[in-house]
């Protein structure tokens, strides 16, 4: 009888071990819409999450090992870029586009504001072999890994042999970016019943709903398409948007919409970083726009905001601010890889 | 019993198969015309006032078939192969076939179909390591073509093609299919000169992104694929 009871027992805990083992890394919040990435084709693990994120910190992926990932996509800034308003690369050599915030990528399907990147994995590619941004190749980076004295090791306790190859180096970092999920902010607690806006936050809320939702929809706060939100074009970067990707006529000037997740950290605005404050950013919601065919139907009639209303959206687009997320200790400098092992481990 | 029985017999018959898989060796030989192509030394001739030199000829192959009467009759599983002049071995296949097939056309996709093209990062002859991968705009490069022609206008006489395009309406992989190929072995090949002479090196010496030109370039190239007559 006793034995029995010892056997189901044995039972009961290897199940127990068993689920607690397969808990999933990612786990998406609840009510959120499904995520694109697909996860079969590369399952997160400790270990290639670690390697990711040490390989996007580390300039080894840049041709003068000066700039890293993190060079323009900065964690206390939401991933993007310090208060630059165009990216600056190696030799300080000036991008001609504003780096985007870095968060909740495994819903995305296009990258970059005009979606040229098809796929998260490839997209490490664009910034190591652009001239003004790293300046690699990635044959070259591969071979720099393949002689380092941290990253055999890495890759050993990632993949189970210390084989270097692109598919891994790009699946990697890959790992590291889907783990960067924002959504902690006051406004998702609001939704999870577990806080209450101020009631300048709910009234920002209903104008929020009223003007913006329809492109940055919630919960991404991005409806992940390509919009023409009726900036003027700049007659320097004559930037064209979705039509340089598209080469269709009706894409010109359309860029894809960004995630107002921490906007308050992730300034300067827009695809070339023209607006610094968010009050510049409602000014432009509420201005004239010249009547380009493919301006979005939404801003035909520029927006109505008074004054006591502008604040009130402020203080609901605060409300986005995710400390969790920006000051989240997993996503950081991997100091003890670096240095742990720098000192001899 | 008679299940287990069943079961040996399956297995029986299954590593019969497996061990009778019979080679069957593919050529691919790259001529200029009559010559045989080699990188980087020799000049071929187009038109009697011009000539031309290739430094890198690398292309992809994908889902090769053997196909009898137009019915497929076998296909290669995971079938990627990233063909390079300058890698002898890359020139040369052997396709595992079961030995019972009969057949006598075979069928290829010149390039990466769209599917594969936006499923991220891959391995092996796919490996964005290989250089056939575009880096600022996500896509394989299908096909590419360089060398020195003096007719070019560009730096140093140069010309570039590469082909590539998995979006409508530039989709450059094309399919090609092959007839009379010889049951026990077949030499494929492609010659340039097709696809050179239909070309302007003046006024188009570079195509480097997908486009109308390299479409109608990629057309080219898969017409000048024939299987060799000896
Ligand atoms: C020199 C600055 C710079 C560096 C270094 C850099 N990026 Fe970026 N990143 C940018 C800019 C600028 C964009 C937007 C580019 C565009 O749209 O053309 C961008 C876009 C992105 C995007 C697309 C985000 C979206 O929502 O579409 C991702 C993901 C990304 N970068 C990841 C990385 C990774 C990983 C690295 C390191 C391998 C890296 N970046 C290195 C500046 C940089
Ligand atoms: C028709 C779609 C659309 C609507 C409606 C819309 N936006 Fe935008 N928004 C965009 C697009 C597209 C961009 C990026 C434009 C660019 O960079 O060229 C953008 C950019 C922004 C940015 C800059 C984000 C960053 O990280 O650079 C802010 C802030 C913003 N919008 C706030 C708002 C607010 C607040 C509202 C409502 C009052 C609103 N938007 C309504 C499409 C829209």
């Amino acid at each position: 009888m006793k034995k029995r009871f010892f056997l189901i027992l044995l039972v009961f805990i290897t199940i127990f071990a068993f689920r607690f083992r397969s808990e999933p890394i990612f786990v998406a919040p609840k009510n959120w819409p499904k995520t694109s990435y697909d996860f079969k084709k590369n399952p997160l693990t400790p270990n290639k999450i670690l390697l990711g994120r040490a390989l996007f910190y580390d300039p080894i992926l840049s041709k003068n090992n000066t700039i890293s990932c993190s060079s323009c996509h900065s964690q206390y800034t939401a991933f993007t870029h310090v208060d630059h308003s165009l990216s600056h690369g190696i030799d300080d050599r000036i991008g001609n586009r504003n780096s985007p915030a870095l968060t909740n990528l495994a819903w995305h399907t296009n990258f970059m504001w005009d979606g040229a990147v098809n796929h998260l994995d490839m997209q490490a590619l664009a910034p190591i072999n652009h001239p003004s941004e790293m300046g690699e190749n990635i044959k070259n980076v591969v071979a720099k890994l393949q002689h380092s004295h941290l990253y055999p090791d890495l890759f050993y306790q990632a993949f189970n042999d210390s084989i270097i190859n692109g598919e891994r180096l790009l699946k990697s970092i890959s790992q590291f970016m889907l783990t960067l999920v924002s959504s902690n902010s006051k406004y998702d607690s609001v939704v999870r019943g577990e806080g209450m806006f101020t009631s300048q936050e709910e009234r920002g809320y209903l104008l929020f709903k009223k003007n913006c939702n329809t492109c940055h929809t919630e919960p991404l706060f991005t409806n992940l398409q390509f919009e023409n939100n009726g900036l003027s074009v700049d007659p320097f970067l004559k930037d064209y948007g979705r039509f340089r990707v598209s080469q269709n006529p009706q894409d010109s000037f359309k860029f894809k919409v960004p995630t107002l997740r921490n906007i308050e950290f992730s300034y300067p605005y827009m695809h070339d970083g023209r607006f610094k404050k968010i009050s510049e950013v409602l000014n432009h919601y509420v201005s004239q726009k010249s009547k380009v065919s493919n301006l979005a139907k939404e801003l035909s009639e520029p927006f109505v905001l008074s004054p006591n209303e502008k604040v009130d959206l402020t203080a609901f687009l605060l409300a986005l601010t995710d400390k969790h997320f920006l000051f989240n200790p997993s996503y950081s400098y991997p100091r003890e890889v670096f240095f742990g092992r720098a000192n001899g481990k | 019993m008679k299940v287990k029985f069943l079961f040996i017999l399956l297995l029986l018959f299954s590593f019969r198969l497996q061990a009778q898989n019979k080679v069957l060796p593919v050529l691919l030989s790259p001529v200029f015309g009559e010559q045989k192509l080699y990188l980087g030394t020799d000049w071929y001739h187009i038109a009697l006032a011009d000539s031309i030199q290739i430094q890198v000829l690398k292309f992809y192959v994908s889902k090769l078939r053997l196909l009898e009467k137009s019915k497929v009759v076998w296909q290669e599983e995971n079938s990627f192969h990233l063909v390079d002049l300058e890698n002898p071995t890359s020139l040369k296949w052997n396709l595992l076939i079961p030995p019972t097939i009969t057949f006598s056309q075979i069928s290829f996709d010149l390039g990466i179909d769209s599917i594969t093209n936006v499923s991220g990062a891959l391995g092996g002859d796919l490996d964005p390591t290989k250089g056939m991968y575009w880096t600022w705009q996500s896509g394989y490069i299908n096909f590419k073509l360089e060398g020195f022609a003096p007719s070019s206008s560009a730096n140093k006489n140069e010309f570039q093609f590469h082909l590539g395009g998995y979006q409508y309406p530039f989709l450059a992989c094309k399919t090609i299919i092959l007839d009379q190929i010889n049951e026990a072995g077949f030499v494929i090949e492609i010659d340039l000169k097709k696809v050179l002479v239909q070309a302007d090196l003046n006024k188009v010496n570079h195509i480097m992104s997908p486009s109308i030109e390299a479409v109608k370039w990629s057309h080219w190239v898969q017409k000048s694929f024939s299987i060799s007559p000896e």
